[in-house]
């Protein structure tokens, strides 16, 4: 045994970033997502965030931000269990569970340890979970963690996902997994009828909805409202970090399940609480939602139409969606590091997604225009886009 | 047999190339870890058997797959455990 051993098989592959002469993770960002970022000390278009409705800047969601700090701190230095749980964190998971119209909520630091936090507490080796070919990695690894029968279904497809529950048998639980909008594709899933399955063999159904909440529906209550999918007795979990602006994680579901999770979750137990100056910005963003979704959906989707319609213009292969987000096929990691390359060095700041965060050779670019996006920058995208396709 | 079992992993990997026995399951088919799992549930359930991942985690071809099923006498007949 040798440290230097355990070190060198601690390697990075790096080959690609080599051969391509770009790395494009962990870019050093140095500013805000005001209307123009700052990357590595250049202007550029931010096409990359999830600042979905705009309002990470926000003076409004700043101002409460600093209001709690004055009040409270920066932190409180404890995990909710104990002294974490400031009336602000309250105060939230009642706001969190009536705007999305379930019983109770618990808040995590991220919705990644909410998703991995999750499945350990409800599921184990007697236990079968179902779960969509393409859901996020948080989910797979919780799932993974379960000792559980694990068996995946065809991206969105309820003729498979009905086959494998009638021939489901003998298991204590059966759980139905996905998301609500599949965030490297921006495909939507048909949750309505999967909620209907699952009530007819009797599974559990559970649903990620990170690019769904404050997004989809009429007043942004995401996938639930979005697919009218009422009395919803299934588990919920949603990222506070994208259209919400903040960062965190949050599970629903009824207040049996979520008292469980509160003593039984050692990712909430064990983790030091959202500080003061998150749970007041979350709080701010639905506050904002409540009085101005339907304006700021509106911008949304004009501007994820004006960039799909450049990118057709183009002649990108893009990936028709429903959610507000553009997804470019662009099959190798090769080529997807290129086109982010290409993107990049025009001034658009893009997400490359390649395996394993996507299947093998299905690699994506994908775009986010966020509703604070000036036309002005979302004039100046487009042209680059038509641009870089036309050359 | 064999013709059985390229079907039903057929069935599970679309938007991939047409299957043979020489087909590798990487290279070829771009078979990920999600992907195995779905193929072997496929065969679970068109077999009626119940196969242990661990078993088949050493696979690199269909071929791999149809000796495995066929070393654990799976094709002697009728439902097993393998």
């Amino acid at each position: 045994m040798d440290l230097r051993d355990f070190y060198t098989r601690l390697s990075v592959d790096e080959s690609l970033a080599e051969v391509m002469g770009y790395n494009p993770y962990y870019q050093k960002i140095d500013s805000g997502l005001n209307a123009r970022i700052l990357v590595n000390g250049h202007e550029m278009i931010d096409l990359a965030s999830n600042n979905y409705l705009g309002l990470a800047a926000d003076n409004r969601v700043k101002q409460a931000a600093m209001e709690a700090i004055k009040k409270y701190g920066v932190s409180l230095c404890g995990t909710p269990i104990a002294t974490g749980y400031i009336d602000l964190f309250q105060q939230l998971e009642k706001k969190l569970s009536h705007f999305i119209e379930l019983e109770e909520t618990i808040i995590l630091p991220s919705c990644y340890q909410a998703n991995n936090g999750l499945f350990n507490c409800i599921a184990g080796p007697k236990d079968l979970i179902i779960v969509d070919r393409l859901v996020h990695s948080s989910l797979i690894e919780g799932i993974k963690s379960t000792g559980s029968k694990i068996r995946p279904f065809l991206h969105n497809n309820l003729e498979h996902l009905e086959g494998i529950l009638q021939r489901s048998m003998g298991y204590r639980q059966v759980f139905v997994v996905t998301e609500s909008v599949f965030s490297t594709e921006g495909s939507i899933a048909p949750f309505k009828e999967i909620v209907q399955l699952c009530e007819k063999y009797e599974a559990m159904p559970i649903i990620d909805d990170s690019h769904g909440i404050g997004v989809l529906g009429k007043s942004g209550r995401g996938i639930l409202e979005e697919q009218r999918i009422a009395g919803y007795r299934g588990i919920y979990t949603a990222s506070l970090g994208k259209a919400f602006a903040n960062s965190g994680g949050m599970i629903s579901g009824e207040k049996k399940l979520i008292n469980y999770l509160k003593y039984y979750c050692s990712h909430l137990v064990y983790s030091t609480a959202l500080t003061p100056a998150v749970l007041a910005g979350i709080s701010s963003v639905l506050d904002i939602i409540h009085f101005e979704f339907s304006g700021i959906k509106k911008k949304l989707i004009n501007k994820q139409r004006q960039i799909y319609e450049a990118l057709l213009e183009g002649g990108f292969k893009v990936v028709y969606s429903k959610a507000p987000m553009n997804s470019i096929q662009t099959g190798s990691k090769e080529a997807t590091f290129i086109l982010n390359r290409k993107l990049y060095e025009k001034g658009i700041l893009s997400t490359p997604f390649i395996e394993p965060a996507v299947p093998i050779s299905e690699g994506r670019v994908r775009l986010i225009a966020g509703a604070s996006l000036s036309q002005d920058t979302v004039d100046e995208a487009v042209a680059i886009i038509k641009r870089i396709g036309f050359s | 047999m064999e013709d059985r079992i390229i079907m039903t992993i057929q069935s599970v990997l679309d938007k991939r190339p047409l299957i043979t026995l020489d087909s590798h399951l990487l290279e070829d088919l771009r078979v990920d870890s999600l992907d195995k799992l779905m193929i072997l549930s496929a065969l679970e359930d068109e077999f009626a058997i119940t196969i242990s991942e661990d078993d088949f985690a050493d696979v690199v071809t269909i071929k791999d797959i149809v000796m495995k099923l066929k070393a654990r006498g799976f094709f002697a007949g009728g439902a097993a455990t393998i």
